[in-house]
């Protein structure tokens, strides 16, 4: 099992990119930055809140506030940042042509791209970790609860899981780094587009075919966004929470998987972050396996004597 | 050690590697002679389990590379043409890396890494950058990188291109031990004269067809069936030149000024004959010397379209 779990691309990356002073500084710098931004809004709110109504409740939804803000601010830096440091792995290794040398190891292909997805992974899976207790912050003015923060943080390490395999892909796919890295970017900002423009015109042509008012009907092709996924998250959030009961969403979670399986569309009633994360987690899968085709050096299967 | 087996692999329609046949024997080392665009490369990506070959086998101490290739690649150390190295490692932290990447131990590879560094002489840089070392330094490095899971064979792609005589001599006493240590080594070159001294036997490819293989000794035997002479004459240098190309044993000649080069096959006998013909025809020889065959020689002509070389 230990041995399994050892990576020795990860091991080592992690060993030389943690040296120095750099993912210290970075880390420093953006926690610094969210937190100038948190303190900014705070001030502005409450100078708002106390001139026009001096109620103290006002502080839920301050709080509340903050945390989207946070939560929107942190995962556009996931889109932007991801891409960056995955779109390079191994087309950077072909460059330096020192994927020949890894592939003749003992490594097979999977593990060398997992290994790579990984370790590029780990400088913003550090700085959204090391965000936590910036989260935990918002906690002092209620409204939000440890769960609410740990299904965010878990969306994000999703989201950074899916963004960073497409870069992977890519930079498996093209030869340059350059190519890849603008691709990554062209293709997520796309998908971002386009799966809202579809699934706004799918939501329109059903309605209008329909008109049922209790149907919910959310197309597919949302489901591929982690954008929406997060505005369903925090809607969710915003409104259940307030009553403290945030452990309904898993209850919804466990009640549709163990019971309602069988149904009919049983998927679309998850809730649609959650389904999200199915999606992303799907096609994260897929890419870092397509990629491992890509690399690996006997294409065909294998022939018999 | 190596036996490659009716090897075939296509580009396309292009044949880089056409029916390849040979074998090393164990402990041996192999020079795997050509000229630019032979298909050494390409052969030895096969054998290094990094290419899948259109057809045919190669078996490496028993071991079918493209059917079993993770058991393979732990007999085959494998340096590649052009190679480079990460630039955020230091030398010990390179030959961990590619230690653990082989499945080794922590304790052992500390252990390995140590001595490998002795014997290819970087032990004073193993807390250097990699990327700061010379070119020279590196592939020594990229030698020891690939001794360290302990294979049996070497496949060295070029390893002592471009780098200086100094440096190519300290490869080569490296190789020497490395013979010494049992290893068997496949050694790509297209410099025959220069891996010539170090190796057992050589084969010499050209697009993609092994044109001979054997013992140093046994090539320059087979090559050596076929002379070189150079004649001088006084004058009359077409009426010579005419009269060399009507004997059969004579493959070509090329003038320069007063003084022809011939190549002709056959014994010493022969040339006398040649050289009776050309005298009992009035022709002013004035010179008339053999020379002795040369490996580079010998390879070009091996491997030249028209049989002018020499
Ligand atoms: N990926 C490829 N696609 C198409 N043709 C290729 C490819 N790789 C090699 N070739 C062709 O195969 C032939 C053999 O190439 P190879 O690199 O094996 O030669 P080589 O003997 O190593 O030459 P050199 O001494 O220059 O290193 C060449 O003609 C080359 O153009
Ligand atoms: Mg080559």
């Amino acid at each position: 099992m230990k041995r399994w779990l050892y990576n020795p691309v990860l091991a080592s990356s992690l060993k030389t990119r943690m040296r120095g002073w750099r993912t210290a500084a970075a880390v420093t710098a953006y926690l610094g930055v969210m937190l100038f931004i948190a303190y900014i809004f705070f001030k502005i709110s409450f100078e708002n809140e106390i001139m026009h109504s001096l109620s103290v409740s006002a502080n839920h939804s301050v709080g509340l506030r903050v945390y989207m803000l946070l939560a929107v601010l942190q995962f556009v830096l996931v889109l932007l940042v991801t891409p960056a440091q995955t779109a390079g792995v191994i087309s950077s290794e072909r460059e330096m042509q020192t994927l020949d040398l890894l592939l003749c190891t003992k490594m097979s292909p999977l593990s060398i791209i997992i290994g790579k997805l990984l370790s590029s992974l780990a400088f913003i899976l550090l700085l959204v970790i090391s965000s936590i207790p910036l989260f935990s912050l918002v906690f002092l003015f209620g409204g939000i609860a440890p769960e609410d923060v740990a299904m965010l943080f878990l969306f994000y390490i999703i989201t950074a899981f899916a963004v960073g395999s497409i870069g992977v892909f890519y930079s498996a796919l093209f030869k340059r780094t350059v190519v890849s890295t603008v691709v990554s970017y062209v293709t997520i900002f796309f998908l971002g587009i386009v799966s809202v423009v579809l699934g706004v015109y799918m939501m329109a042509v059903h309605y209008s075919q329909v008109p049922r008012p209790n149907d919910y009907y959310v197309p597919f092709i949302l489901y591929i966004n982690p954008a929406v996924g997060l505005s369903d998250l925090l809607s969710r959030q915003a409104g259940v929470t307030a009553t403290g009961v945030s452990v309904g969403i898993w209850g919804l979670i466990f009640g549709v998987s163990s019971g309602l399986g069988v149904q009919q569309g049983w998927f679309q009633k998850l809730p649609l972050w959650v389904g999200n994360c199915a999606v992303m987690s799907v096609i994260a899968a897929l890419l870092i396996c397509a990629s491992a085709w890509i690399i690996r050096p006997y294409k065909r299967l294998r022939r018999k004597s | 050690m190596l036996v490659i087996r009716d090897l075939v692999k296509k580009y396309g329609n292009f044949i880089a590697v056409d029916h390849l046949n040979m074998e090393v024997e164990r402990g041996q080392i192999f020079g795997f002679i050509g000229p630019n665009g032979a298909g050494k490369t390409t052969t030895m990506r096969i054998i290094a389990t990094l290419l899948a070959p259109t057809s045919g086998q190669v078996l490496v101490d028993g071991i079918d590379v493209f059917k079993d290739p993770i058991k393979a690649r732990g007999k085959i150390g494998y340096m590649p043409d052009f190679f480079g190295v990460y630039d955020n490692l230091k030398v010990m932290e390179y030959l961990d890396f590619y230690g653990s990447a082989y499945g080794i131990e922590y304790r052992q590879r500390r252990k390995i890494a140590q001595d490998l560094l002795e014997l290819v002489d970087l032990s004073d840089k193993r807390d250097a950058y990699v990327d700061t070392l010379s070119r020279g330094m590196k592939q020594r490095l990229c030698l020891a990188r690939c001794l360290m899971h302990n294979p049996d064979l070497l496949i060295l792609d070029e390893p002592a291109s471009g780098m200086d005589p100094r440096a190519r001599a300290e490869i080569k006493g490296i190789l020497k031990e490395l013979k010494r240590m049992g290893k068997t080594i496949l050694i790509s070159s297209h410099i025959l004269p220069e891996i010539a001294e170090i190796c057992d036997s050589v084969g010499i490819i050209d697009r993609g067809k092994l044109v001979i293989q054997g013992s140093v000794e046994h090539i320059m035997q087979r090559m050596t069936g076929r002379t070189a002479v150079r004649i001088k004459v006084l004058r009359d240098v077409d009426r010579a030149v005419s009269l060399l190309k009507e004997q059969p044993m004579v493959t070509s000649v090329i003038e320069e000024d007063q003084e022809l080069e011939v190549i002709c096959r056959g014994s010493d006998e022969d040339l006398w004959q040649l050289l009776r013909i050309l005298v009992n025809n009035d022709v002013p020889v004035i010179s008339f010397r053999k020379m002795e065959g040369n490996l580079e020689q010998i390879f070009m002509e091996v491997t030249s379209d028209e049989e002018v070389a020499l």
